[in-house]
Parts: C-alpha cells; structure tokens; sequence
C-alpha cells in the first residue's frame, strides 16, 4: 500500500516527516511540564477530543490536496450540530438527526464544489462566503440559543464505551480506515491526485476534473455533518457558535501533518499526527492552565510554521 | 537563399503494403498564418518517419492534427488503406495514434501504475475499488514489454525526467498504441539514457509499431530513422533515405527560401565601446559558460533552435533569473541583482510574450509607457497624470503607436503596437542596452518591417542591442553579427559576412 | 507605413471604465436609499441617515487599507483582529497614561507591527497571503483574548470619545475623519508611484517584476498600510464604542472585505479604487440598516453577508474574462 510520505529535500533533518518531529517535541515537552499529562485518563481524553477534529481534517487533507480550501466547514459543522439537536429533538431519533445533518452538511459541500468547479470562484472566497450562509442559518436554526435537552441516544455516542473503548475513538479509527481505503483503493481517490497535479491528464483519460472536485467538497460537507453528531453529543446540545473556527484547526492539523498545498500530494497518516499535535498542545495547555486564547494563538503558530516548512520543502 | 533541391528521392521502402497511416494533402490555417500547406506524410509499421524542420516549419502543428488536437482544414486520413477522420483525441486514440509530449501528462504523487492506467484502472469487487493487484501485475507486464526494469509502485514526482518519458511511453503502449508520435525525446536525455530509449525504440520497431520521431540532432536522425521528411514554411519538401543523402543537404532543405524581405537597415561601420560583456554566464535555467560582447551601435543576433537557451540567456543577462556562475559587466559596472536593479541601471528587457509579461494589459496605454520610469520622472514618488500624460503623449507620437488617445487599454491595440508600447516603455526609463525576445513575432509583415526600423533608429542613437530570434532571415537581414546557441551553450559566433542562415542552422544542430 | 488594424472597441473618451463602475455603484446605493424609504418609515429620518453614514464610515476606515492588498491580488484576513488588539492595547495605554495621545500612537505603532509581519510572512517566508493573514488573525485572537484576560476596558474621556461619538457642525465625526481618509487613500493610490506600481503589480505580475518593479519592498509595504490603517481605524472604534475587550474585532473581517469586493475591487487584482470601497461599505450598512429597519432577525445578517460576497465575487470572475 503505497502511502508515502511526501518528498523531502536533501536535508536530512528535513527527511523525517516533520510531524512526527513536532508531536514527538509536544509529547516530551508537556511529560515534563504538565503533570499528569501521560496519565491514561489524560491519554484517553486526548484522543477521545481529538476525534472530531479528525473528522474534519480527513476530509479537508483531500480538498487541500486539489489546491483548494474548505473554511466553512466550522461553519457547517455548527449547523449541523444545531440540527442534529433539532431533529432528535423532535423526533426523538438520533438515527434521523444523523441523516439530515448529513443531508444539510452535503448540500453545501455541493454548494461549495459547484462555486469553485462550474464558476470557478477561488475556493476560499467561495467557502468564506458558504460560511457566512452557514453561520447565519445556524443563527436562525437555533433562535440564538441553546437547543437543550437531546435524546439520550445522542449523548450515548459520546459517552458509550463498548469493550471499554470510548466510542468516539471507534468513530474516529472507522473514520480514517474509510477515508484510507476511499483514497488509497478507489478511482476516485486516485483522481483526487489528479486534481491537485496534473488536471489535464484527467482530461485526456477522459474525466471530468470538475464533477470530481464537486464531489471532493461534498464528501467534506457530509463529514461535516457526521461530525456534528458528535460535537452535539459531547455538548449534549446544539449551540449556535460552537464550531465555528474549527477549519482552522483542520487546516492546522493538515497543513502540519505534511499534506503540500500544490502539487496534489496528501499523506492522511500525516494528517491524523497531526491532529494528535494539536490535540496534545491544547491538551497540555490546558494542563498548564494556559487561556484558550493562548491556546488559539499557539496553533496559528504552529500553522504559520507548518506552512513556511512546507515551502522550504517544496523549494530544495 | 539557394535553389530547391530536387524533391522526393523516393525510399527503398517496399510500398506494396498499405501504409498504417497517410495523410494526404493537409491544410491548416490560423487567423493570417498558413501552418501547414498542403502536406502529405505516411509511415508504415516498424519504421522510424523523422520529422525535420526549422522553427515554425509545421512539425509541431502536423502532430497536433495527428493526434487530433487540431482538426485539419482540409485533407484526408488513410488508416491502412480506408479513409478515416481524425478530428478528436478520441479519434486519434482509437485508431491507435499516441503523443508523447514534452510536457508530461502525468501525476505526479502517483505511482508508475497508477499513471499509467489512469482512468481505466482494473476494478476491484467492491464498486468504485481498484484491484490493487492486478494493477501491480498489468503494469509490470507492460514495463516489461517495453524493456524498463523499475518497480511499478514507485512514485512518479521521484523518477528522473528520461523514466518519466518512459512511463509516459508505456501508457502509450498500453494502450495498444500503433503509432508513436515523439517530440526530440531526447532533448532531455543524458548519453546513457538516449542510448535506453534508442533500445527500446528498435524494440517497438520489431514489434510493428511505426514511430514519428521529431528531432534536432544529425546523429540520432541518420542513426535511428529510416526515413526522412524534411518541412519548410508548412510544406513538406522532400522526403528522403537518410542512407542516399547527407546533414548537409538536409539543411539545406530546411533553409532554401526565396523570400524578398526588405529590412531597413544601416549598418554599424565602427561599432563603438563595449556596453554589455558577459563571461562564463550559467545559471540554474540551463545555461552553462555564456561569453558575449555587445556594443553601442549594434544589434547582436542571438539563434539557434527553440529550447538552445536563448531566452533563458536574455532573462539571465536582465536578472529576470539568478545566474549561478559568471560575470556580467555593463557599461563597465558590474551587474548582479534582479530586474529592478537592470531598469535603474539602463538594461531593458522586451519578452517573448509581450502580453503575459511585458504588458499590464488592463491597463491604459499611458500607464504601461510610464511604468519602468516612474521613479526616474517622478523623484519625490508624487505621480503627476499630467506630466505622464506628457511623456506618453510624446513617446504615442514617436513611436507612431496607432492609439485613439494614452488612455486606451492596451489590450485592444494590435499586436505591433502593443509591442511599440513596451519598447516605448524602456525608451522613457533611458534604457542603453535593450534586449529583444523575438520581437517581431505575432506581428504582420508591415509592423515587422517598422519595429526593425525603430530598433534601428535606437542603436543609431547610441544604444545597443541584443536579438532573439526564430527566423533566421531576420538575423542575417538585420544583425551586425550574431551568436549561434546550442544546448544550453554558445556554439558559434557569426560575423556579418558569414551571416547566412545555412550557417546559423548548422551551427545550431548537433553535428556528427 | 502600413494601417495598422483599428482597435476593436472605441476608446471611452469622457469616462473611464473605473469611473463608470463606480457610478453604477453609486447608482445601485441610491436605488437601496429609495427602496428603503419607501418601505419604511424610519429610513428617511435624519437620525437614521447620519446613522448609515457613522457606520459606513467605521466600516470603511477598516476596509481602506485592505483596498491596496487586495488590489495587489492578495487578502489581508487578519484586519478584524488587527483592530481588536489595537484597540485593546489603546485603551489600556489611555486608561494607564491618561493621554489620549499616546493611546493613538499605540494603535498605529501595534496595527503597523501586525501589518509588517503579515507582509514579511508574505514576501521573505512567500507563504501565500490568505493562510498567512488567516494565521495571524488566529494568533491575534488569541493574544487578544489572553491579553484582556476577559476584561473589559471602559470609560474614556470624553474629548477622545468625540472622535468616535461626537457630532461636528451636525455631521458625525467619524464622517469627517472619513472624507481625511478616503483623500489619504486616494492619493497613496492614484497619486503616488507606489500607487502606480501597486496597481501594476495586480494587473500583472510578471510583468510588473520584468518593468523593474521592486516586488518585495512595494508587497511588505501594501500589507504595513493595511496594518496601520486597522490600527488607526481601532482608535476611531474605541471612540465610539467606549470601550475595548477582545471580541470586537470578529465581526468585522467579513464585512470589511465584503465592502472592498462589492466596491469593485477583484480579487485578481489590478482593478479597484478606495473611493469604490467607500461606496460598497456603504452600500453593506445600506443592506444591513434596511433589514434592521424591516424587522430582519439579526441572524441573518452574516448570511447575507455572505451572499452578497458571493455574488460580488462571481460578478467580478465574469468581468475578468470581459476585461482581458
């Protein structure tokens, strides 16, 4: 199975996947000055967290692998989350709250794909102005406020823990398989290759490179949507603002996991260390007592880093 | 500028058989320009058909219609005898017709399988799954038929540019391709790996498959070929057995022309002092040890082939690209940064596409004559319009710009204006040395004869100036002397006497 | 000499295209105003229209530096931000000095700072500008936050909060600072070389490079005047809102680039005005007063927005192809 780091220059010190250095660097760092950090507790909370921004970043690793950029999806992820609480709500079926997110999360991911493939609308206009739409539908969906009191199948998602795995880490390893297997084993995965390196080959084998890229955007809506599920579950309720800036993070995990922004070169076992690296400096952060806000600056940081290593590499 | 030579020796080929391919008598026209005029070509399997042919002759437009990028104006298609169209990929492909273009067609963070079967991967059992497998064993199949020795599941982005020719030759292969169409493949190659890629043509050859071969180089094509067409001006010449004729007389069927050009023109009696010497000039582009000398008063051709590294030259000498090793002295002063520095210093740069790099073409006609010598007319860094409007003014009258006023967008004037623009761009920055990428190309007959006339009147006023250009005419019309390129080299010097196209064209193809 | 083929379009000899764009935009506000006062009662108010103007014209202080990044083809997201720590930072220099003074010199120097490093990001470490200035809005953010430590700062004098709140022969202050604004922009933009050189460098940017054109240095500097007029715009905001705490800034990055784009400024660069953005900020406060007026639930507000932002964007792809 030919997932490959992606090519390094001649500098050795380059050579290893630069993610691995820095989740490494970010473990020894916080085992040292946060205490209680390598607890299993503490282990268990860092990835049951980090399981929703993976989902996230799955698919944004294959939108940024086309040379584009998805930032509605906080945007959308707070939508659905409000409509996942809305729809259990009311019908009292978490099965049913999933689909709609689900349905409500592709709509857009179309909306988004048809914007940047058929009006050709630089991708983060397009989903910059999508998570306008968005936030402002989660506005209204919500009144403003809280949706309370979801169905305890809803909160099971979160909290169940078959076998003594927390489900959410369930979710997400199903989630990475699937997104392995869907880029790694299908045509479809293969041509999202195309799609960043080389557009026209698609076209002279004879594909469409723009129904494909519609595609790309809406299987990351429908994540969206699947990822609103469980950030209801974990808040036990659809709040009107919680996901918004979430991309960022995504983009973060991507950009820092060693997924280029040209060439069409994604590498997903990079991506989820580096969801890992910013779960873990949240984490530890938050083990230090550090502010979110420091928290929120620390992984710009790291994305501004992330990005200037990624040109060094791509210009040997 | 010599006769015509005596057209279609005829072949030893046996033509009992029908050729796998014929065009016969195809015609394709742009806009004011006739690319291919009237030209019939065949080749039969297991032959090598090489394509000779100055710059602009019509090889590249004569592939483009075999494998249906162009459709032919006029013109019939003989697939083994049965007429037959060709006027899209499709077309081509079906009929068995693969180009292996220089640019590759192929992805880069893939591997070789993956590229090469790419949309026709062998599915898997689940739908939508590829059979990892079988595409492993297809391609090694393939790799193997064609004689290259490399694993499949090697990325493309980590293979040299001579293996990545050869998955592309591959995907052509395995695509059950008869006719192979190859633009100077080996343009790119070292020694060793032209010797590989000659391996595996004589092994398609063996195999029946017929090979159009495009190509530079006497050696490769007396080597390789079994016969020869030669094009010029979009009409084939002659076609020849490269056993029954010499390079010699194949230039000469390249250049013989008969074309009455008038350029006006007075030559430089005394050239004056040096204002550019460049020594030893490289540079990563693929340039390598570059020594020149231009004068005030002159204008210095630079020739040879497309891809001789001509305008990487001109862009290392304006510092459009760093140089990696070398000197170059301007006026006595050494001269090392980027392009900035070269406009304050007095050097000028007009590009090869005038509208993607010489020409903000949303912008007024003014803007774009003011814009290298804003800081030079405006010290303070206030813009005065009218002052710009001033100097605009002068240089539309000049220059003879056919412009309803500065503020038209330059992107409606015609081409020889537009190109008036960007020298008059340089000409209000002060510019001594001015060095033009084929300046009078995209440009009607009438305009050509202008530009020349206006490049003329700036060396008469003391500047100097350095030439690209394809047409070898040209040159020996217009430049005092002129250097031949050659692979990234200088391969020659040409004084004015020995200005004569045979001799720009032998120097600039590979000898013996 | 041969007849050269006349151009294709006749040369507009009154009127430039830039001009004529405006006008529709101007055009357009003018429709809203009617629709508006006709739908409404309150629109047609006094109050109301200086209302419009103050807002417009706190919108635009933003927007007018992002005008000149943006016309260079790249996108300053970080500007929202920009203003909040430069206002917090203001503020806390107001309160702890007692000069007002002072306060302003710490916005400009704090909003010059954050511009500068989006431009070095941008030139010396060429990340591209969106992922650099959505980068640094984050870490903006999180300074800011951390910074305030959930504090608010209020209460400023009132000479200063003239400058935000205050009313000059009947107009709004900020209409005033407005107008100093709008001729600071428009002559940095059609009056100086730089201004030449920005807009060359958005047509074309090969070209630009291949004129002589020092790309890194006019780049950096586009981005420093982003920078500082956010921070000069974050005094006008403290002014008015009296007081600072670190979520002011996040819905102002939107709106702020929703007003360069609907003014006519393309995202590809090389066409565009300040005096266009001018007009598009205040033809989003138009849109946004009406549905306040109407009864519009405020959550729609980013929605539209984002429409429009949309729209104005597909518009200026469809104008690119004409124009080129």
């Amino acid at each position: 199975m030919a997932e490959v780091a992606p090519a390094i220059s001649a500098n050795p010190l380059l050579r290893l996947p630069g993610v691995a250095i820095v989740l490494a660097l970010l473990v020894v760092a916080f085992a040292i000055a946060a205490p209680g950090f390598l607890s299993r507790t503490n282990i268990s909370n860092v990835l049951v967290q980090s399981t929703l921004l993976l989902l996230l970043s799955l698919p944004m690793t294959l939108v940024i692998m086309t040379e584009g950029l998805d930032l509605s999806m906080g945007a959308v992820l707070t939508l659905t989350s409000i409509i996942v609480a809305i729809v259990s709500l009311d019908t009292g079926s978490m099965p049913l709250g999933l689909l709609a997110a689900i349905g409500v999360g592709t709509v857009f991911g179309l909306a988004n794909g048809y914007l940047v493939a058929g009006l050709n609308i630089p991708p983060f206009v397009a989903t910059l102005g999508t998570l306008g739409v968005a936030q402002g539908l989660a506005l209204i969906a919500s009144d403003g406020q809280s949706v309370v009191g979801v169905p305890r199948s809803v909160s099971e998602v979160y909290l169940a823990a078959p076998f003594g795995v927390p489900l959410p880490i369930i979710i997400g390893l199903f989630a990475y398989l699937a997104f392995h297997g869907l880029l790694y084993h299908t045509r479809f995965g293969t041509y999202i290759f195309a799609l960043g390196g080389n557009r026209e080959a698609l076209t002279y084998a004879g594909l469409s490179p723009s129904r494909l890229l519609i595609a790309v955007y809406a299987v990351s809506g429908a994540m969206a949507g699947v990822a609103g599920l469980l950030m209801t579950a974990r808040m036990n309720a659809g709040h009107p603002t919680a996901g918004l800036g979430l991309e960022f993070d995504a983009i973060a995990a991507v950009a820092v996991g060693g997924t280029s922004f040209e060439r069409g070169n994604g590498w997903l076992l990079g991506t989820a260390l580096g969801v890992l690296a910013v779960g873990v400096l949240r984490n530890g952060l938050n083990l230090l007592a550090l502010p979110s806000s420091i928290q929120v600056a620390s992984v710009g940081a790291l994305v501004i880093i992330a990005m200037f290593f990624d040109g060094l590499r791509s210009r040997p | 500028m010599s006769a015509a030579l005596p057209i279609d020796q005829g072949t030893s080929r046996d033509n009992s058989s029908p050729p796998l391919l014929e065009l016969r008598g195809i015609c394709k026209a742009f806009p004011g320009v006739k690319v291919l005029d009237d030209v019939s070509f065949a080749v039969w399997p297991g032959e090598v058909h090489m394509l000779l042919g100055e710059n602009g002759a019509g090889k590249s437009s004569l592939m483009k219609v075999l494998c249906g990028a162009y459709g032919a104006d006029a013109g019939e298609f003989f697939h083994h005898g049965e007429k037959v169209a060709i006027t899209s990929s499709a077309d081509a492909k079906r009929l068995g017709i693969a180009v292996i273009f220089q640019e590759f067609s192929l992805v880069p963070y893939l591997d070789i399988s993956q590229n090469i079967f790419l949309g026709r991967e062998p599915k898997g059992r689940i739908p939508g799954t590829i059979d990892r497998r079988k595409l492993y064993r297809d391609a090694r199949q393939v790799l193997e038929n064609i004689g290259f020795d490399i694993d499949p599941t090697v990325i493309v982005a980590k293979l040299g540019v001579a293996q990545q020719q050869m998955v592309e030759i591959a995907k052509a292969v395995s695509q059950n391709a008869r006719i192979l169409v190859m633009d100077e493949p080996t343009a790119a190659l070292s020694d060793r790996e032209t010797e590989l890629l000659f391996g595996l043509i004589r092994r398609l050859k063996a195999d029946g498959v017929a090979i159009v071969y495009i190509s530079h180089r006497m050696a490769e094509v007396f080597a390789l070929g079994d016969r020869i067409s030669v094009l010029r001006d979009g009409r084939r010449v002659g076609e020849v057995d490269p056993a029954r004729t010499t390079p010699d007389e194949l230039v000469r069927m390249m250049v013989g022309r008969s074309v009455d050009m008038t350029y006006p023109r007075t030559f430089a009696t005394a050239p004056g002092k040096k204002v550019l010497e460049v020594k030893g000039l490289s540079a990563a582009t693929g340039i390598s040890d570059i020594d020149l000398v231009v004068r005030e008063g002159e204008i210095v051709g630079l020739c040879g082939l497309v891809g001789s590294g001509r305008t990487e030259v001109a862009r290392a000498i304006f510092g459009a690209d760093p140089a990696s090793a070398g000197r170059i002295v301007f006026d006595g002063r050494e001269k090392n940064g980027g392009p900035d520095e070269a406009a304050r210093l007095g050097v000028a740069l007009i590009p090869e596409n005038r509208k993607s790099e010489g020409l903000a073409l949303m912008r007024s006609v003014g803007d774009n004559l003011v814009l290298s010598a804003l800081g030079k007319l405006f010290p303070s860094g206030l813009f005065e319009p009218r002052r710009a409007r001033r100097v605009s003014d002068d240089l539309i009258a000049k220059l003879r710009i056919v412009t309803p006023s500065a503020r038209q967008t330059v992107a409606f004037l015609s081409g020889g204006n537009q190109q008036k623009v960007v020298i008059g761009k340089w000409l209000a920055a002060g510019a001594r040395l001015f060095i033009f990428d084929e300046p009078t190309r995209g440009i009607d007959v009438g305009a050509k004869a202008e530009i020349v006339a206006l490049i003329d009147r700036l060396v008469a006023g003391g500047a100097a100036a350095l030439m690209i250009s394809s047409e070898q005419a040209e040159i020996c019309h217009v430049c005092d002397r002129a250097y031949v390129m050659r692979e990234g080299r200088i391969a020659g010097e040409l004084a004015r006497a020995e200005l004569t196209e045979e001799n720009i064209v032998r120097l600039g193809m590979h000898h013996g | 000499m041969t007849d050269i083929t006349k151009p294709a379009i006749p040369a507009r000899v009154f009127l430039s295209d830039d001009v004529v764009q405006i006008l529709y935009r101007l055009l357009a506000a003018l429709l809203i105003c009617a629709i508006l006062a006709i739908s409404t009662d309150s629109f047609a108010s006094v109050a109301n229209i200086l209302n419009v103007l103050r807002q417009a014209s706190l919108l635009f202080f933003i927007a007018s530096g992002l005008t000149l990044v943006v016309l260079t083809a790249g996108l300053d997201l970080s500007v929202g931000a920009n203003v909040a720590l430069s206002a917090c930072v203001a503020g806390t220099v107001i309160h702890q000095s007692g000069q007002p003074a002072l306060g302003v010199l710490a916005a400009i120097a704090t909003g010059a700072v954050i511009g500068l490093l989006n431009g070095l990001m941008v030139t010396a470490l060429r990340i591209p500008s969106f992922i650099a200035t959505y980068g640094m809005l984050w870490v903006l953010n999180g300074l800011t936050y951390w910074y305030m430590a959930g504090e608010v700062i209020h209460g400023f004098p009132p000479a200063f909060r003239q400058i935000g709140s205050g009313y000059l022969l009947g107009l709004p202050t900020p209409v005033y600072l407005l107008v100093v604004f709008l001729a600071i922009g428009t002559v940095f933009a059609q009056r100086t070389i730089w201004g030449q050189e920005i807009y060359a460098i958005g047509a074309n940017p090969v070209a630009a490079r291949l004129s002589g054109i020092p790309m890194l240095r006019r780049l950096l500097l586009v981005y420093a005047v982003s920078g500082t007029m956010a921070g000069l715009a974050s005094v006008i905001f403290l002014a008015r809102l009296n007081s600072a705490e670190a979520d002011i800034g996040e819905s102002l990055t939107l709106p702020a680039i929703a007003a360069v784009l609907i003014g006519g400024t393309s995202l590809f660069g090389g066409v565009g005005s300040v005096f266009g953005t001018f007009v598009g900020a205040l033809i989003l406060t138009l849109v946004l007063n009406g549905m306040n007026l109407l009864s519009v639930n405020a959550s729609w507000q980013p929605l539209v927005t984002g429409v429009i932002v949309i729209l104005a964007v597909w518009l200026d792809t469809k104008a690119r192809r004409r124009r080129l």
